[in-house]
This record gives structure tokens, C-alpha cells and sequence, in this order.
């Protein structure tokens, strides 16, 4: 049972990849629908689930599925033409296969629900319906094609080139008659006699065959048809026969064709296809090895090279197959390099990591405490090793974003199908990586963020029009490494925040007194507020005014920020900056008294001497002259524990933060440097602490916090600047 | 095998409705008891970390065998001033269930005295009022050679959603006070 189990597990990973690629393939067809590979891929996916959904007697899914692939394999086939409705209708019928393995894994036995079964039955005729019609056409266009090409050419033909040996006539070959028997396939067109060798007079003996052929030669046989002709003289007559250039198409579309599950010589790929015959192989790869055997040192030509100049294939081809060949290659090396690995134990390994780069920091301290310097190398390289093998633990986990943004492609294509709206969504920075908890986690907020942008942002093509934009609106959707952290960027060209209109309903709502002065900044933040709409009417989609705080919410739990950025009636930018992972991270180690902090070293701009002298301080205001730009500082020691500032300060340093476009400096009393930093959740209990994100285990046993630098730079802009109105009384 | 688990948890129900064994320690010179079943643990105070921004209550946390724990001053807590600690100062650790599985935390207590078997006839529900502490911190009283011991209860001292929110208020109100400088 549970062996089973674990199948039906597999099953459903893997029909959800292949369903997810589906949708992908189908979308991509969209803009290229010539593609003969994502055709393909469409073909296997559906067959693929047929195959394993009949393994474990799922009959729907089989009888759905069949359907599908039957219709799949004619647009493969060429047989169908690939446009938006079929597109449109076979995305339907993806989703509906969805549904089908569902419903099959969670409630085996029972008989499909009618709605189901109807949906399937609607779809099957959708599917097929439209075959009837399809396949006229297609037969249409190809008696085009036979009437295209019945235009003769010289093109078109044929070309043999027959070269018999002298000894041709006395082994008892007569050239006339292979000619004569070659008619039996075809037309012969040309025939060109030379005598490139016939010697004067004398010389020349009446018993040797002098003469070469040239022929160009109409017929629909197959190369290894017409070498078959020329069978008995192949050991007297040398044999070439070029396919003709309409040929020459057909070939390079089964060369693309051909399935790419190993990798095939070069020469074996061609002989498939029938542009040669092995005959045509064998002999260049002798004269290959010949080549090679004449000269010893000089590696022998490529094997394409030498059946280009024998004149037995055409370049076009061999660039075709090579490039194949290679293709076929890359997809091998990627699909091997990749071993399907259990999350959980990768988790483990990280958890373990994390705790030998505690242990290896403990080792340190001992080996510095007792000053034992032939000790210290072999600490030294260890801690390399530690932190090497940290990140190698880590890159594990990353993935590329892409994936995850793809997946807006549809939810953007059916949202704007059902507001009406034309809107176009473009991605880039895909191959942007970060940890693959926190892509799961950003799915939602994402997909929040998007629909918001479409439903809100983006206006309807009329209002557009009006506004003098383009009808199409385009949302972007973008992603960028910064300074450790991950930005992702959703942007559309719609019509902005409405200030006023926030203010207004924030009003309404209590949210902010009518004497608040908030900077534009501030109004757009407003929009994260709770139970805050503009939206006059809440669709299904968005506009209940949930949601925005629990997108803020979300984000922050991973320890991230959002921004706004909106300019009204040009569009809204949303930056959700991440951090790269949530386990480990390269820290900053400070002390203030007889507390340490880690700030996390991808924040650390730079650290600089509080001297009186250098810099101007000012103990009341707070902020000093760092090089001519006025950088607020923020003393740790007393914000945490409130305390009296110490007149007998000793020698301070001040730590320079950058978080996005703000900086600030913390003022704290030793620098202790670089630390690896395993970050430990702190629990339920402190969730809700400002500027503190977590805790690390130091080598010496005692935890030290990480500080959420820019929940202290908001916290400390709210409490110098706001009065924070809302906790008044 | 699950039927070996449900008879020696039925055996520690049984136990419990027959004679509970309950930790008894000192808050300042204040004896209280929690049943043993909550403890996890008893460890000596070592090296705390405080948190900034937190109320009095919340001692810091500490590193137990590499997770990160924390401790609850419990004299704090109980609205009786911090706890000063002493050599006979120690942790007890209790696990307290969230929604995402259970959190173990720990309560600073002055002393560790001793394990009691208190019969249930001897455990009295809690007074409506007459004690310092909050009624809800109360799950009964037990009377012990005649001298009456507070049994906690933990869920409610410890409970989550009122630690979270209130080291949330008191971060306010120091905003105010550094706010009032």
C-alpha cells in the first residue's frame, strides 16, 4: 500500500511538472506557434500522463488525455494548424487534466462528478470538432505546395554523378543498362556524358570504360532506392548521389524531428533521415581514416567536412545535424546534471551546516585564546573550508525566479480576458536566484501585487485611449540582485495611486487625523494600511482592502520590504527587496557595553572613527558630517536600553548602514568584524519586536541579536520626526 | 506498538487524576508549583542575552544546546519586582503548545525546591480573589502540610499571544519615553 503510495506521489510530482510545463509550451506557442520543439513537448506531456494515469487504471484521465494527444499528434504531424483557439482550448484542457489527477488522487474509487465529466466531454468536442474543418485546410495547402512545385527546376532533381572505373566494362558492367534501369524510378531530365580521362588516340584502349556520367534525375524514390540501382557496380563505379534541394527541407525538418533521447553520430543522423546511405558513410569514414593513417600528427577532417566535398550531402544539412547533434548533447548534460533531492534532507544538511560553522567559530575562539599558533593554520584553512562549504550548502537551495514569474503569464492572460483588459505582461531577470523557501513564500504576496496591477492599475483600452496611451497596457515584471539582497520589481503603466483618494478614504477610516502633513511617500505607503481600498467597487479579484497589509505582513516575515513608487497617471512601481536567504548570512559583529549585535555585512557600507574632531557632532540632533553629507546616527547602547548618555563616552566607532537609497550610522562602542551568522528564529514571542530579526549562536556559547536595520531606521524616523500620533492617548 | 503508547499515556492520566507530582520552586520567598508533566527541563542560569526594547518580564534568551530560548523573569511576570539572580538562581524549562507546534520557554525562578505528590483531594479551586497575582495565573490551590502552594497555570502565564503583544506595547511606551526627551 504504502509502496503504492509513494508511486501515486511520484505520479502527481511529476504530472504537475508536466502540466505546468504544458502550460508553459502552450503559452510560448502563442508567439512562436511554428515551434516543432514545444510542439513536441506538448505531445510527450500529454502522453506521458496517459501512460502513467493507465499504470494506475486512472481511466478519465486516460480517456481525456487520449483525446488530447490524438489531437496534439496531428498538429505534430503538420496535419492541424496551431492557432489562438486551440491554444486557448488546449490550456482549458490542461487545466482540466489538472483537475482529473486530483480528483483521481484524492477519491480513487468514486465516479467523476457530472460537471466533470461534461467540462471533459465539452472540451473533447472542442478538441476534435475543429479537426474536421483543420484537416481541410491542411489538405488545401498542400495541394498548393504539389502545384508550387511543379514548377521543374534543375533545382529539384537529383543529381548522380557516376564514375566507373576502367576495369568496368571487362568485370561486365554495362553502363547503359544501370541508366536504362534507373528510368524504371523516374525521369531522367539531363544526362551529361564526359570523358575527363579518355587518352589520345593509341592510348586509349576500347576495352576500358572512360566515360563519366552526370545525370539529374526526377523521382519521388528515396536516396537508398536509387543507390540501390547502382548496387552491382558500387565496387567498379564511384557513386554519388546528391538529394535534390526541395529534398534537402524535408530533411532538415526530420533532422529536427528526430528525438533526442541519446546522442547520435553524425553520420548515423543523416543516413536516418535518408539525405545518405550507409554506403555514403562507410566510404568517407574510410577516407577519414585514411586521411588520418597518410598523415599521422594532423587529427583527421571532421566527417562532415569530407561528405561535403565527395559531394554526397549538402553543407545546409551537415550544419543542421551538427547543430542538432550539439543540442541533443546540451539537453543530455542538463538532464543528467540534475538529481531530484528531498527538501526536507536538504533542510537537514543546511540546519547541520549551520551548526559546524558555530562549532568551527567555538574551535577558533579556543584556538586564539590559548595562543596556539601551529594550531591556527589548521583553524585557519578549516574555517575556509567551513565557509566554502556554507555557501555551496546554500547555493543548493537557490533557484531561478523565473520559474515562479512564467506562472503570471497565465494568471495575466485570463485576468485581462476577464476584465476586458488588453495587457501584456513582460519578465525579465528570471535567472535571478534566491532560496527556494523563500520563492515558495513569495508566491502569494506576488500574485496579490499582480492582480492588483491589473484589476486597479491598468486602465480599461478605452480610458487609455483617452488618456492618450498606447490601448495595451503592459505590466513588467522584474528581478535584480543588490548588495545581498534580492529586488523584485512589478511594474505597470497604468494610472497611479490617487493620493487624494487615499487620503481620503484613509480619513474615513481613522486611519491618519485631518492635521497629519504626510509627504507623498508616506500617502502611498497608506495603501498597506488595513481595510484600505480606492477601489469603489470590490470585484472577485481584488478590492476588498484585504490583502495589501497581509502582502506588507508577509514580506516582512521574511525579513523584507516593499516600496511603492507611483506617479499619477503613468503607473505604479511595487520593489519588494528580499533577503537572499533565510539561513545563513555573512554578519557584522558590534558591541555595545556588554551586549554584541550582528548587522548583517551586505548592509555594512563602511565604519568610521565618532572622533569630535573629525566629525562635526552634534549630541542633540543626532547627525554627523560624514564627508559633507549629513548622515543620521542612532547610539545602539542607548535606544535599546534607554539609558542615560555616558559623558566618559570611550572610543566610539560608527557603523555606516545602507539600506536602499537611506543611510545612517549606529553608534556602538567595539567593532568585533566579520562573522558567519546562523540565523536563529527568535519565536512567537518577539515576532512582533522591532529591530530585532533573529539571533546567532557565537562560538562561545552566548547568542548574540541580528539587527533588522530597517526596522531601526523606521522605527527611529517614526519616534524623531512623527510624534507617533497613534499611541497618544 | 500503538498500543503500548496509548496504555502508558492512559497510565500518566491515570497517575495524574490519582496523585499529581508537581515542581515546586520559590519566587522570591513565594512557593508555587507546576505540574511536572509541563517541565521539561531544569537547567542553571548561564549566560542570558537581554533584548532590547522588551519589557521587564522577558529576562533575554539563552542558548540551549543551539536553539535560541526564551526567558521569562517570572517574579516580573507575576507583577512582583525583577528577580535578582542569585547562585541558587535557576531555569525551568516548559514547552507551550502554538499553532505551529510546541515552543519550549523558560521561567526564571529563584529556587528549585522539591517534587510533591499532592492527592487530588488536597488541590482546591482557586480563591475569585484574595491573592497578588492575576486569577486567570491560577489553576488551583494545593495545601501542603497545611500551607497552601499557587499552582500555575502555564498556558496562561505563558501564553504567547500575551508575551508577544505586550513586549509590543512596552516597545511603545519606550518610543514614547525616548520620544519625550
Amino acid at each position: 500500500m504504502s509502496e503504492l503510495d509513494a508511486a501515486l506521489t511520484v505520479f502527481a510530482q511529476e504530472a504537475e511538472e508536466l502540466l505546468t510545463d504544458m502550460e508553459d509550451a502552450l503559452l510560448s506557442l502563442e508567439t512562436k506557434p511554428d515551434d516543432s520543439e514545444t510542439i513536441n513537448s506538448l505531445f510527450r506531456a500529454m502522453h506521458t500522463i496517459k501512460g502513467s494515469s493507465g499504470l494506475f487504471g486512472f481511466n478519465a484521465i486516460v480517456g481525456f488525455t487520449h483525446e488530447a494527444e490524438s489531437v496534439l499528434d496531428k498538429v505534430r504531424n503538420g496535419e492541424r494548424g496551431i492557432d489562438a483557439e486551440l491554444i486557448s482550448v488546449l490550456l482549458d484542457s490542461k487545466d482540466h487534466t489538472a483537475k482529473l489527477i486530483e480528483h483521481c488522487l484524492t477519491q480513487k474509487e468514486a465516479a467523476l462528478p457530472a460537471s466533470l465529466a461534461a467540462d471533459g466531454e465539452r472540451l473533447i468536442r472542442q478538441l476534435t470538432g475543429r479537426q474536421t474543418t483543420d484537416m481541410q485546410q491542411s489538405d488545401d495547402s498542400v495541394q498548393l505546395e504539389i502545384e508550387g512545385g511543379g514548377e521543374i527546376s534543375v533545382d529539384d532533381n537529383w543529381l548522380i554523378s557516376l564514375e566507373f572505373q576502367k576495369d568496368a566494362f571487362r568485370n561486365g558492367m554495362d553502363p547503359l543498362s544501370f541508366i536504362r534501369y534507373l528510368r524504371t524510378l523516374g525521369e531522367i531530365k539531363q544526362i551529361l556524358t564526359v570523358a575527363p580521362e579518355m587518352p589520345v588516340g593509341d592510348d586509349m584502349d576500347p576495352e576500358s570504360c572512360y566515360l563519366h556520367f552526370k545525370i539529374a534525375f526526377q523521382s519521388d524514390a528515396n536516396k537508398q532506392t536509387i543507390e540501390a540501382v547502382f548496387d552491382f557496380a558500387s565496387d567498379d563505379c564511384d557513386i554519388k548521389i546528391l538529394p535534390p534541394n526541395s529534398k534537402l527541407e524535408e530533411y532538415l525538418n526530420l533532422l529536427n524531428a528526430q528525438d533526442d533521447n541519446h546522442v547520435k553520430r553524425l553520420g548515423d543522423m543523416l543516413v536516418q533521415v535518408g539525405a545518405l546511405t550507409q554506403n555514403d558513410v562507410n566510404h568517407a569514414l574510410q577516407s577519414q581514416q585514411a586521411n588520418v593513417d597518410a598523415e599521422q600528427e594532423a587529427p583527421g577532417k571532421p566527417l562532415g567536412e569530407i561528405l561535403v566535398e565527395q559531394h554526397v550531402v549538402q553543407q545546409p544539412l551537415v550544419d543542421q545535424a551538427l547543430k542538432k547533434q550539439e543540442q541533443t548533447k546540451q539537453k543530455l548534460a542538463s538532464e543528467a546534471n540534475y538529481i531530484r533531492v528531498d527538501a526536507t534532507k536538504l533542510g537537514h544538511l543546511i540546519n547541520l551546516v549551520g551548526e559546524l560553522v558555530i562549532s568551527s567559530a567555538a574551535m577558533n575562539l579556543i584556538v586564539e585564546r590559548h595562543g596556539l599558533s601551529d594550531a591556527g593554520d589548521v583553524a585557519a584553512s578549516m574555517n575556509a573550508l567551513v565557509s566554502s562549504i556554507r555557501d555551496t550548502a546554500l547555493e543548493l537551495r537557490m533557484v531561478q525566479i523565473g520559474e515562479t514569474f512564467s506562472r503570471f503569464k497565465r494568471v495575466v492572460r485570463d485576468v485581462s480576458k476577464e476584465l476586458n483588459k488588453d495587457i501584456e505582461l513582460y519578465i525579465s531577470g528570471g535567472e535571478t536566484e534566491l532560496d527556494k523557501t523563500v520563492v515558495e513564500k513569495i508566491n502569494d504576496p506576488l500574485t496579490h501585487l499582480i492582480r492588483n496591477a491589473l484589476d486597479h492599475g491598468i486602465e480599461s483600452p478605452a480610458q487609455r485611449v483617452a488618456a492618450g496611451k498606447p490601448a495595451q497596457g503592459t505590466v513588467q515584471l522584474n528581478a535584480y540582485h543588490e548588495s545581498g539582497h534580492i529586488v523584485i520589481q512589478i511594474a505597470d503603466d497604468g494610472s497611479g495611486l490617487n493620493s487624494e483618494k487615499i487620503l481620503d478614504k484613509a480619513l474615513a477610516n481613522g486611519l491618519i487625523k485631518p492635521d497629519h502633513d504626510l509627504s507623498q511617500q508616506e500617502i502611498h505607503n497608506l495603501i498597506f494600511a488595513a481595510g484600505l481600498s480606492t477601489k469603489d467597487k470590490a470585484t472577485n479579484l481584488s478590492g476588498r482592502g484585504v490583502g495589501m497589509d497581509v502582502v506588507k505582513k508577509n514580506i516582512e516575515a521574511l525579513r523584507g520590504s516593499v516600496e511603492i513608487d507611483s506617479i499619477e497617471g503613468e503607473g505604479t512601481t511595487i520593489s519588494i527587496r528580499l533577503p537572499l536567504t533565510l539561513a545563513i548570512i555573512d554578519g557584522f559583529m558590534v558591541g555595545t557595553g556588554q551586549d554584541r549585535y550582528i548587522i548583517p555585512l551586505s548592509m555594512v557600507d563602511e565604519c568610521i572613527e565618532m572622533n569630535a574632531n573629525e566629525c562635526e557632532i552634534d549630541e542633540i540632533q543626532h547627525y554627523i558630517n560624514l564627508r559633507g553629507q549629513v548622515l543620521p546616527y542612532l547610539r545602539l547602547g542607548d535606544y535599546f536600553h534607554n539609558q542615560i548618555a555616558d559623558i566618559n563616552r570611550k572610543r566610539e566607532s560608527v557603523v555606516v548602514v545602507k539600506f536602499g537609497q537611506t543611510k545612517a550610522g549606529f553608534v556602538v562602542d567595539e567593532l568585533h568584524g566579520e562573522h558567519q551568522t546562523v540565523i536563529k528564529p527568535l519565536g512567537k514571542v518577539f515576532e512582533r519586536l522591532n529591530g530585532i530579526t533573529g539571533a546567532t549562536v557565537l562560538g562561545d556559547g552566548n547568542v548574540a541579536l541580528i539587527l533588522d536595520v530597517q526596522g531601526l531606521i523606521d522605527s527611529a524616523i517614526s519616534s524623531k520626526h512623527r510624534k507617533i500620533p497613534a499611541y497618544k492617548p | 506498538m500503538s498500543n503500548l503508547i496509548r496504555r502508558e499515556t492512559g497510565h500518566a492520566v491515570a497517575v495524574q487524576e490519582q496523585v499529581g507530582q508537581y515542581l515546586t520552586f520559590l519566587v522570591g520567598t513565594e512557593s508555587f508549583a507546576v505540574s511536572i508533566l509541563d517541565v521539561k527541563e531544569i537547567i542553571e542560569i548561564a549566560n542570558v542575552t537581554r533584548v532590547p526594547l522588551t519589557p521587564d518580564y522577558i529576562h533575554g534568551v539563552i542558548n540551549l544546546r543551539g536553539s535560541v530560548v526564551p526567558v521569562i523573569d517570572l517574579s516580573a511576570r507575576l507583577s512582583r519586582h525583577c528577580s535578582e539572580v542569585s547562585k541558587r538562581s535557576c531555569i525551568v524549562l516548559v514547552a507551550v503548545e502554538t499553532s505551529e507546534g510546541s515552543q519550549l520557554i523558560g521561567m526564571l525562578v529563584d529556587e528549585v525546591r522539591e517534587i510533591l505528590e499532592i492527592p487530588p483531594a488536597n488541590i482546591q479551586p482557586a480563591p475569585d480573589f484574595g491573592t497578588d497575582i492575576r486569577t486567570d495565573f491560577i489553576q488551583a490551590m494545593a495545601r501542603v502540610d497545611d500551607v497552601f502552594i499557587i499552582l500555575l497555570a502555564i498556558s496562561r502565564v505563558l501564553s504567547l499571544d500575551e508575551l508577544s503583544l505586550l513586549s509590543d506595547l512596552a516597545q511603545s511606551q519606550e518610543h514614547l519615553v525616548a520620544n519625550s526627551d
